[in-house]
């Protein structure tokens, strides 16, 4: 199981009302019907569609940047945007309206800004090396079209008031105390827990 | 008292009913009769049961040799052994609509307090009582919960009434090229259609067919226009182009030029044949006065408590029924937290593609009907 999922699948309590945003084939959804937590996905892949929908979980297929306006407010408890973040039009935007969606956004992404990376860039003098999501990607076709660190997201949620619950570095499937900003140089995930209120 | 016999006029059965029935505009009537044909063998437990149900111009044929085409069923490529809507596994049943022309009672029938033919003495129609009709159906043959029911267009409107009203009798719904109610140049396009029909000479204000006559040509017309609409401007486009029809050089006459005019008229006059004009009038009508929002939200416990699936498709190039109305359906059962899921199918046939080969579209519905536990 993706360790992303593993700090998910404890978060959230169950009976809970989930929104999986970019669900692909639809593992979070399925793992955490089994937990008693319904959750309806949104992918943008067909055959992703499909493959969900033979399992029997809801889907909606759909470009995100162009359709979150469509769900109706307070309908989840909780939003998911794993690994998605950093291919999205207008991240702000899309994190506005899912205030507004549902109490709870958990998003989790690759910092962008770890040292490792930065090395590899500085030794290359390639963005490639940053912007890669997959080994095909370049800088021109990549999805990854906004790159961010962990200090970075933090920034974003004071600007759009919202509340950090925890943070956790997903690859050590640890909680960081309050007090505490995860190492932006040294974390590879991490993942957010926000509140709306 | 209720009795299946088997239809003699057309393959198949009818349910003869002789009761009233209450209808939306508040008339009733008595001693209807249901026409439906079924595909596939029912189990013991009686829950492999699907019920499909068919667009304006439809009928209880949608798989094998149709007996009115001497074609393909209109969904042959959905329903039958193998098909999405695999007959090998599941029980399905298709009934001609309420005030249809292929068996089941419509205007064209005769009522039975007159003994003469309805006409427009038939009670107007709506989407609900055509459902109602259905559900008598699906009781008389003693089956609790269909696995799904399944339609496009206005089949799609009627899927959405059986979740609405019968929350209990379903366990999935696939609307297939649908909406929520008829849109306002979707009415102006039927309205266009009836007048055609009913300034026509031959039409005698309903009663042709006591003077052995038909309004032909007005339901030609009509049949051009709403053709129009089940197309795309591509498809048109990619079909015809402005081809011309066995010549060389314009005509500078009115007569028929482009190859998009024969075909025209050819889809007009050929529909003539096998359809009726005052059924055109009734079933038109139902789908302008559908607006089935209102009963979703008022019966959301039911549809809740009962977990139905909904599944909600629309094509690309659709603008009878666009996108944009489909992810209307999806946001209202959102907004009542009812288990949802919706697919967008590319493709640049217009509103008909749901009649066509369209292999995304079959694959999606297949899996999830594979879903549907």
């Amino acid at each position: 199981m993706r360790s992303d999922y593993k700090i998910i699948l404890d978060l959230i309590p169950e009976n809970s009302k989930v929104l999986d945003i970019g669900c692909s084939d639809g593992e979070l959804i399925s793992l955490l019907a089994d937990k008693n937590i319904s959750a309806q996905g949104v992918e943008i892949n067909q055959e992703r569609v499909i493959s969900c929908l033979g399992k029997g979980l809801d889907v909606i297929h759909g470009d995100i940047n162009l359709m979150v306006e469509d769900f109706p407010h307070n309908q989840f408890d909780y939003c998911i945007l794993t690994q998605t973040i950093q291919a999205v039009q207008k991240p702000d935007v899309l994190l506005n309206t899912l205030k507004k969606v549902g109490k709870n956004i958990i998003v989790s992404f690759n910092n962008s800004a770890r040292l490792s990376k930065i090395v590899k860039f500085l030794l290359s003098g390639s963005f490639d090396s940053l912007l890669k999501k997959s080994d095909s990607d370049q800088w021109y076709n990549t999805d990854y079209i906004h790159p961010c660190s962990i200090k970075d997201f933090r920034k974003l949620t004071l600007d759009l008031d919202l509340r950090i619950i925890g943070t956790y570095d997903v690859i050590n499937q640890k909680k960081f105390t309050n007090d505490r900003i995860p190492s932006n140089l040294f974390c590879k995930e991490v993942l957010f827990h926000l509140t709306n209120d | 008292m209720r009795e299946i016999t088997e239809n003699k006029e057309y393959p198949g059965f009818l349910l003869k009913c002789n009761e009233h029935l209450k209808l939306d505009s508040g008339k009733s009537i008595s001693n209807f009769q249901i026409a439906y044909q079924t595909y596939g063998k029912l189990n013991e437990q009686k829950d492999n049961a699907i019920l499909i149900c068919h667009a304006l111009t439809g009928d209880q044929f949608p798989a094998e040799e149709s007996p009115i085409t001497k074609k393909n069923g209109w969904w042959d490529l959905m329903v039958g052994p193998d098909r999405p809507i695999d007959t090998n596994k599941y029980f399905v049943i298709c009934s001609n609509v309420l005030g249809g022309c292929v068996g089941t009672t419509g205007p064209n029938d005769i009522n039975p307090e007159t003994s003469k033919i309805y006409g427009l003495d038939f009670p107007t129609i709506t989407i609900r009582d055509m459902v109602r009709v259905q559900k008598i159906l699906i009781d008389e043959l003693k089956i609790n919960k269909l696995v799904s029911v399944i339609g496009g267009s206005m089949g799609a409107m009627q899927v959405l009434q059986w979740a609405a009203t019968y929350p209990e009798s379903v366990k999935s719904i696939i609307s297939v090229a649908g909406s929520l109610k008829h849109s306002a140049q979707n009415i102006a396009f039927d309205e266009a259609g009836r007048q055609s029909i009913m300034l026509d000479p031959k039409w005698h204000n309903g009663q042709y067919l006591d003077k052995d006559d038909k309004p032909e040509n007005g339901l030609s017309v009509a049949r051009m226009i709403a053709h129009i609409t089940y197309l795309s401007e591509k498809a048109f486009q990619n079909k015809f182009g402005r081809n011309l029809q066995e010549k060389k050089d314009l005509s500078f006459g009115f007569g028929i030029d482009f190859q998009v005019e024969s075909y025209l008229r050819y889809q007009g006059r050929s529909f003539v044949d096998r359809f009726d004009a005052n059924s055109y009038l009734y079933m038109t009508r139902a789908m302008d006065y559908f607006d089935v929002s209102e009963e979703i939200q008022k019966n959301k416990e039911e549809i809740i408590n009962n977990e139905v699936r909904f599944l909600v498709l629309s094509f690309t190039s659709d603008w009878l029924f666009p996108t944009k109305e489909s992810k209307e359906i999806v946001s209202l059962l959102n907004s009542i937290g009812s288990n949802v899921s919706f697919a967008e199918v590319v493709s640049d046939r217009g509103h008909d593609s749901f009649l066509l080969d369209e292999p995304q579209f079959f694959r999606v519905s297949e899996g999830f009907l594979k879903g549907i536990k």
